[in-house]
């Protein structure tokens, strides 16, 4: 079944001197109007793929092609400009590890404002708090403030909560390469269990997981689709450009 | 048009109420984290009011040697009003592009995010009756059953707020300069509000007609009158009243429409 559907997907972003313009001219005319006479830039264009239920579609690409964007538009935070997208299902959005994180509260506080974020209830986030935190396996820092950890233990944190949270439909934005060796290797375990039952987008510039992981993969570059399918194909066909 | 109140309306606070939950955790966790680092902690939202109004008591008692017996306490009834508009809306303003990360990650009703920092400042405000009271004892206020009014007045702040700072969370968002602005705009606005002063003994008559479309001229006078006065709120309520529906309409409205553009232009 497909649960994912780009047609002619487009995402436009207005560039260039937006703010000073804005200034100028927001006597004359309505802030909607300044908006319009930026650049524009768009991030993806043209973008056609289908995904099926229980894919796992690795997505590579140089920084600044237009994957993170990608993910954020099957995470429904971007509309499309141009062409459609269907999204079925619901989506697990926290590929930026850590993003809701109020710095003052604790590690435990933080999990319940994140799953709250992410639109589960109070009741869904308490039957999954022990396994959230026993997969970060911070120790006594969950019910210390967040800003006193290390940069590792935030990720591990922010990773417990995306794995961990029951969605049907998982993003992640390379977020492999966090943590210590130990830490590495429980992802992966936990990304293997998960292959199949779930679909999953996975965005990562380590080939090698990517391999490992997926069982499709789209190559984009500024905003179009180079090509799209095999992963070793894709990928031989990535590194060799 | 019905369909349109439908769409503004209904669907926008339709999905409001569903995340209700999460409007609560953002309260309570901007609560949690307000004055945590702070020696004196919570006690800053009563002291915060108090050192406010002893600061203008010196300005008005002191150097313009003005305000009658019962000054500090109208003083205060109007301050801690004020506090929860300004404070609103000067959060409002970066309510969006604070929370970059989250709103670039994940997908909730953006306007959560101005009405949580409302809602902070409603609970601040209410909170503040607890200095309140003990001081409409001291300073002999009038007891009357008009004290009833009060759920009214604040509903009819609260909703002219909210479209105040949906707009304001809009305009922040896509203007730094905004942010600017605003401080001046409430400054003088604080001026020309019956804060420091009552109608009845300083605007001059002939300027009085002009002094009431000011929302908060009513609306200030309306809480000194029926928790200090033992009066009815003031005849003019309707102004404040009016205005808060209107703003309301228009900022739900406007920010409807800009939510999802709002994303993009952080």
């Amino acid at each position: 079944m497909e649960v994912v559907k780009a047609r002619d997907l487009g995402i436009r972003f207005n560039v260039g001197k937006r703010r000073l313009i804005s200034a100028r001219s927001l006597v004359a005319s309505g802030l909607r109007r300044i908006r319009d006479e930026s650049e524009e830039f768009w991030a993806l264009r043209h973008v056609n793929f289908t995904i099926n239920r229980g894919d796992t579609v690795g997505i590579i690409g140089r920084n600044g092609s237009g994957k993170s964007t990608l993910l954020r538009v099957i995470g429904r935070i971007y509309p499309p400009d141009e062409g459609e997208v269907m999204v079925r299902g619901s989506v697990s959005t926290q590929f930026s590890l850590g993003a809701g994180f109020q710095a003052e509260l604790s590690g435990v506080d933080n999990i319940y404002l994140n799953g709250i974020l992410m639109g589960l209830s109070k009741k869904e986030i308490d039957g999954m708090l022990d396994d959230i935190i026993d997969f970060a396996g911070i120790g006594e820092f969950i019910n210390m403030p967040v800003k006193t950890y290390s940069t590792g233990m935030h990720s591990r944190l922010g990773f417990a909560i995306a794995i961990n949270v029951h969605r049907d439909i998982v993003l992640i934005d390379e977020i492999l390469g966090v943590g210590d060796a130990e830490f590495y290797e429980r992802c992966e375990k936990r990304l293997e269990s998960l292959i199949g039952e779930r679909t999953i987008l996975l965005v990562s510039h380590n080939m090698e997981s990517i391999k490992k992981f997926s069982n499709r993969v789209i190559w984009i570059d500024k905003g179009h689709i180079v090509t799209q399918g095999e992963p070793d194909d894709v990928i031989a066909q990535y590194l060799g450009s | 048009m019905t369909g349109w109140v439908k769409k503004v309306m209904f669907e926008q606070y339709k999905d409001i109420w569903q995340r209700r939950e999460l409007l609560y955790y953002l309260v309570v966790s901007d609560l949690k984290a307000q004055h945590r680092n702070k020696v004196l902690g919570f006690l800053w939202n009563f002291l915060n009011p108090l050192l406010l109004m002893g600061t203008y008591i010196v300005l008005v008692v002191f150097i313009f040697d003005m305000g009658g017996p019962k000054f500090p306490v109208l003083l205060f009834c109007a301050i801690l009003a004020w506090r929860w508009f300004t404070v609103s809306m000067e959060r409002s303003v970066k309510s969006v592009t604070s929370k970059v990360s989250v709103v670039q990650t994940t997908r909730f009703p953006l306007a959560v995010l101005p009405l949580a920092m409302i809602m902070t400042g409603l609970v601040d405000y209410v909170a503040g009756f607890v200095i309140l009271i003990p001081l409409l004892f001291i300073f002999d206020a009038t007891w009357s059953v008009n004290v009833l009014w009060l759920p009214l007045l604040i509903l009819v702040q609260l909703v002219g707020t909210i479209g105040a700072s949906l707009i304001c969370a809009v305009w922040g968002t896509y203007l730094s300069d905004w942010e600017d602005i605003l401080q001046f705009v409430l400054r003088l606005w604080f001026y020309l509000s019956p804060i420091l002063y009552s109608v009845s003994d300083r605007v001059p008559e002939r300027y009085e007609t002009v002094f009431w479309l000011n929302p908060f001229a009513a609306l200030l006078e309306s809480y000194k009158n029926i928790l200090v006065r033992g009066e009815p709120p003031s005849e003019y309520m309707v102004v404040p009243a009016a205005m808060a529906v209107m703003v309301f309409l228009i900022g739900s409205w406007y920010f409807a429409r800009e939510e999802r553009k709002l994303v993009k232009a952080i």
